[in-house]
């Protein structure tokens, strides 16, 4: 996997009169000047003079120094790393969708209408919510398009709320996207067992009493717009109570927003419109196993409740029922609804990331129904196997029943100077992909172990027995995993001058 | 299931050593009355030759082009074959944001070479690993601009502005009740300058003008900075057409302050509008303002070089609701896609492809303007879009086209009711001299005003 040879910056490798792509023949006269002297284009100071061969065995070497799902098991929690199957490649790679044009009259693009159209409808199924908009980019896009959706319900009521409630455990997006979306944010303290206290909590440190969500409820009363609740929650943990919470913050009014991050472990077994939800994201990048490259594009399409619907993001796609005779088979046809005054308006430029929306539809063409939920059991087994596996060695600072993640503290190795970053570093030398380390922010020095259904039974033994070794390690020889990564191109990295003195693009010597 | 390493034996380990006799007991956790006691209402599993014929058919739905004169914010360009062989390697494309930066160099130096190339570009010192696309870009440009301008509330946006980005820039200015949008109006397809000057107070924080516009027109940068720095504000300009940065003065450098828009022209085909490319290049002094991921180069232990995520301390996994933005994913296999596009360009392939579109765009113009029904709208300077007044039918020119497979330009009239009878035209490298022809010949027989 990794090459140790050093593979330095394209620029630094660029020799004039090299180039990487050839022009065809110009077939039109050339183009005139028209533009004013202060307006045409002067040098470029970056661009490097590359061959093709060389700009490819650059980004070939560069990806050695990547790890992929296909590498290993990959159990970044949360962040739902399963297999990417090629054939959603193939699929969105497909000349019909990618050369189509987003200003085409709906009559021309009939295909990627039923796409939109047909990937809607089984999200729907799957949430058991009848409204959704296919237009948010990423995660945190659907969480701002879901709170928007919420404020445009209480103004149709002439009311302005200013509060959204937020668990301690709750993702860094959900206060960021309250912020953005004009709301106070009021955090909800967690109960030991990592759900949502209805009492107040006091800290056992400090003595604070933090108010609980049946004290919010009555003080705040009809300040509170909603609440953005993850469940299962960040600790892996379904909210058992969420009936009961949903039940109270609707007695006054209150909308539930669910951040549907770890939906891996609901589709086909739960149904969030069942249980109360009124709006939710996906992340299709997560649960539907679009990659996730590098960094994005994801998806983040936003499902809610009929009352929620006509505040839906523009446009939304429609199927008409086209009149046929008797006996025949009805004929559809689609268009793009922009009718709908009470719209929030437009979240994406067009109509979202729509190549990903193809891989997600495959990929639940692919499962069917019933692949989906052995998909959810599956990746339930895998989780509850690690913890089995790894419960003794590593500390479970909250012991309730896991769902598609496990979260381990570090507080046995603690004993012996190693720390959650330790351990991951080391995972490194081993050749995986470490966890997603110190969140949720309520456990500490956290480990979110998250194997999803892709991983064997081989694949899942030899991580555990990686985890085992390096917790004895923590015990026999606690400086090894201090000085880990030791294997890996590079050591550990100086984060703290790279934030002080930022060097954030190359320029010329 | 094919994608699921199950078997009996395998099943039966797991569910051993977890101590369950079934996989269903694990989901104990979740109180029975919210649990779903049927099977999902959704077609059984598929395989993947079915599913594949199943995709292909719905593809096939979409009319296919020979030619498409349609830009508007969505460029046909050549990809090379490149490219698609790059982003198909399962480093690249099946690896997460690269939170452990010693396992994901690859992506690092790659989004560190992607910044500086953006830099290059817009003539800008410091931009991050992408955004969504070309109008949730505004939305952050404006927003971030409000930060950096402290105190004052109204952002002015050219009518110019591709109409879909105003409309997301509405939809995210509406919940800011102490913030304020106002529409600068247009004269002769470019930002009226009396209008602007009527609308800069010290109330305003940054002006968005396109560049070039929605209308294919380049607003003069250089002309607009002066009142609005002289007023406080700064000057955002937004390309929507990456390739504009070869033609036109780089933003920076023609007195724009912040620069965004869409990239998506760099390596990636229209795909019914997404994934796009946002962007955002900002000065050196803002850089602690600017939304999203940034890596920067610094040292390993032993002093290697190397590259982290940096300047976290914006963001929404450590500062929670103070977070200068909710967004953590963004379009890192598109943002690759464009590195290794300009890298395989280089300055003169960046050059010639925006003199080639300039040429394409400068002779379906001229053809255009010899047929009868068609009328210039003022000579500004424009790079691969133009409009021209058209006094036919144009449903009548578009089922025209349709029959010939070629796709028409925009019909302004749909986003601009002061421009209706005129139409948006595109020309990129893709468009042959034959294509243009063919277009001509079809359109002069288009039957007259209905």
């Amino acid at each position: 996997m990794f090459l140790r040879q050093r593979e330095p910056l394209s620029f630094e490798r660029s020799v004039p009169g090299k180039r990487g792509m050839d022009l065809p023949k110009l077939d039109v006269p050339a183009a005139k000047d028209t533009r004013p002297a202060h307006l045409r284009r002067s040098g470029f100071d970056a661009l490097p003079e590359l061959s093709e061969v060389e700009v490819i065995r650059h980004f070939t070497r560069l990806s050695k120094w990547n790890y992929g799902v296909d590498d290993g098991m990959y159990p970044l929690g949360s962040c739902t790393m399963k297999h990417n199957p090629r054939l959603n490649e193939k699929v969105a790679g497909l000349p019909g969708f990618t050369d189509s044009h987003p200003m085409a009259p709906d009559e021309l693009v009939q295909g990627n209408l039923e796409m939109l159209y047909t990937l809607q409808e089984w999200l729907k199924e799957i949430t058991g919510l009848p409204g959704v908009t296919l237009q948010p980019s990423a995660g945190a896009a659907g969480e701002l398009t879901g709170v928007m959706l919420i404020r445009a319900y209480h103004l149709s009521k002439g009311a302005k709320r200013r509060v959204i409630l937020i668990p301690d455990s709750g993702h860094g997006t959900n206060p960021a996207t309250a912020a953005m979306a004009g709301y106070e944010v009021v955090e909800l303290p967690s109960r030991p067992d990592g759900t949502i206290s209805f009492e107040d909590v006091t800290d056992p440190v400090n003595g604070k009493v933090r108010k609980g969500l049946k004290t919010l409820v009555s003080e705040l009363g009809a300040e509170i717009a909603g609440a953005m609740i993850t469940n299962p929650n960040t600790v892996g943990v379904f909210e058992y109570r969420f009936k009961e919470i949903s039940d109270l913050l609707h007695s006054v009014d209150a909308l539930v927003y669910m951040d549907g991050a770890n939906m891996n472990a609901l589709v086909g077994v739960a149904r969030p419109g069942d249980f109360g939800v009124d709006v939710m994201h996906l992340n299709l990048h997560k649960t539907m196993s679009t990659p996730h490259g590098g960094g994005g594009p994801g998806a983040g399409p936003v499902c809610c409740a009929e009352k929620l619907m006509p505040f839906l993001p523009v446009p939304v796609v429609v199927r008409d029922t086209v009149k046929v005779g008797e006996g025949e088979v009805p004929k559809h046809s689609y268009r793009m609804d922009w009718d709908h005054p009470q719209s929030i308006g437009k979240v994406h430029t067009f109509y979202g990331n729509f190549g990903i929306l193809v891989r997600a539809l495959t990929y639940c063409l692919s499962h069917g129904g019933d692949g989906l939920k052995n998909a959810t059991l599956r990746a339930i087994v895998n989780a509850n196997y690690v913890r089995a596996r790894l419960k003794g060695a590593y500390a479970l600072h909250i012991d309730s029943p896991s769902l598609h993640e496990v979260v381990f503290s570090d507080t046995n190795q603690a004993k012996h100077d190693v720390h959650t970053l330790d351990i991951a570093k080391r995972l490194i030398d081993h050749g995986y992909h470490p966890p997603t380390i110190y969140f949720p922010l309520i456990v500490p020095g956290a480990m979110m172990i998250e194997p999803t259904e892709s991983e064997d039974k081989g694949e899942l033994d030899a991580f555990c027995d990686t985890m085992l070794a390096i917790a004895k390690e923590a015990e026999e020889n606690p400086d090894a995993l201090h000085q880990a990564p030791v294997l890996a191109p590079l050591r550990r990295m100086d984060e703290t001058t790279a934030a002080r003195k930022p060097v954030l693009r190359w320029t010329k010597a | 299931m094919r994608y699921l390493p199950s078997s009996s034996a395998e099943d039966q380990a797991l569910l051993d050593t977890i101590g369950v006799p079934h996989a269903e007991a694990l989901l104990a956790g979740i109180p029975e009355p919210l649990r779903l006691r049927r099977d999902l209402d959704l077609p059984p599993t598929g395989s993947e030759q079915e599913v594949l014929w199943q995709m292909m058919g719905i593809a096939n739905k979409n009319m296919r082009f020979c030619a498409q004169f349609l830009g508007a914010g969505a460029y046909d360009h050549f990809v090379p074959s490149a490219i698609d062989a790059m982003c198909g390697r399962q480093e690249w494309f099946t690896a997460y944001t690269p939170y452990q930066p010693e396992i994901s160099q690859g992506t690092l130096q790659h989004i560190f070479e992607y910044q500086t190339l953006i830099c290059d570009l817009t003539g800008l010192e410091v931009t991050n690993a992408s955004l969504y696309d070309g109008g949730t870009a505004c939305v952050e440009a404006a927003l971030m601009a409000v930060r950096v301008a402290k105190k004052r509330n109204t952002v002015l946006v050219s009518r110019g502005l591709h109409p879909m980005y105003r409309d997301v820039l509405k939809t995210n200015f509406a919940p800011h009740d102490d913030l304020k949008l106002v529409e600068v109006a247009l004269k002769d397809g470019a930002t009226d300058m009396a209008d602007l000057q009527a609308k800069l107070n010290s109330d305003v924080a940054a002006v968005l003008v396109g560049y070039p516009n929605f209308l294919g027109v380049a607003e003069d940068l250089t002309a607009l900075a002066g009142p609005i720095h002289a007023a406080g504000a700064l000057l955002v300009s937004v390309t929507q057409e990456a390739f504009a940065f070869g033609w036109f003065e780089a933003p920076g450098k023609a007195g724009a302050d912040m620069a965004c828009g869409e990239a998506m022209s760099l390596g990636n085909k229209p795909n019914f509008g997404g994934p796009f490319l946002g962007f955002l290049a900002v000065k050196d002094a803002h850089k602690r303002e600017i939304p999203g991921r940034v890596v920067g180069q610094t040292k390993d232990l032993n002093g290697e070089t190397g590259y982290v995520l940096t300047l976290t301390a914006r963001e929404q996994h450590i500062r929670r609701d103070k977070a200068t933005s909710n967004i953590c994913s963004n379009q890192g296999l598109v943002a690759l896609r464009a590195n290794i596009f300009m890298q395989l360009a280089g300055p003169e392939g960046f050059r010639g492809l925006a003199e080639q579109n300039a040429a394409k765009a400068q002779y379906l113009r001229q053809r255009l303007l010899e047929l009868p029904d068609m009328q210039a709208m003022g000579d500004q300077p424009f790079f691969n879009e133009f409009v021209l007044r058209y006094t036919g039918d144009y449903a009548a020119l578009e089922e025209a086209c349709k029959k010939e497979c070629l796709l028409p330009g925009l019909d302004l009239g749909r986003f601009y009711p002061e421009y209706k009878g005129c139409i948006l035209w595109c020309a990129t490298e893709l468009h042959t001299r034959q294509m243009i022809e063919s277009l001509v010949e079809i359109l002069a027989r288009v039957p007259a005003t209905v």
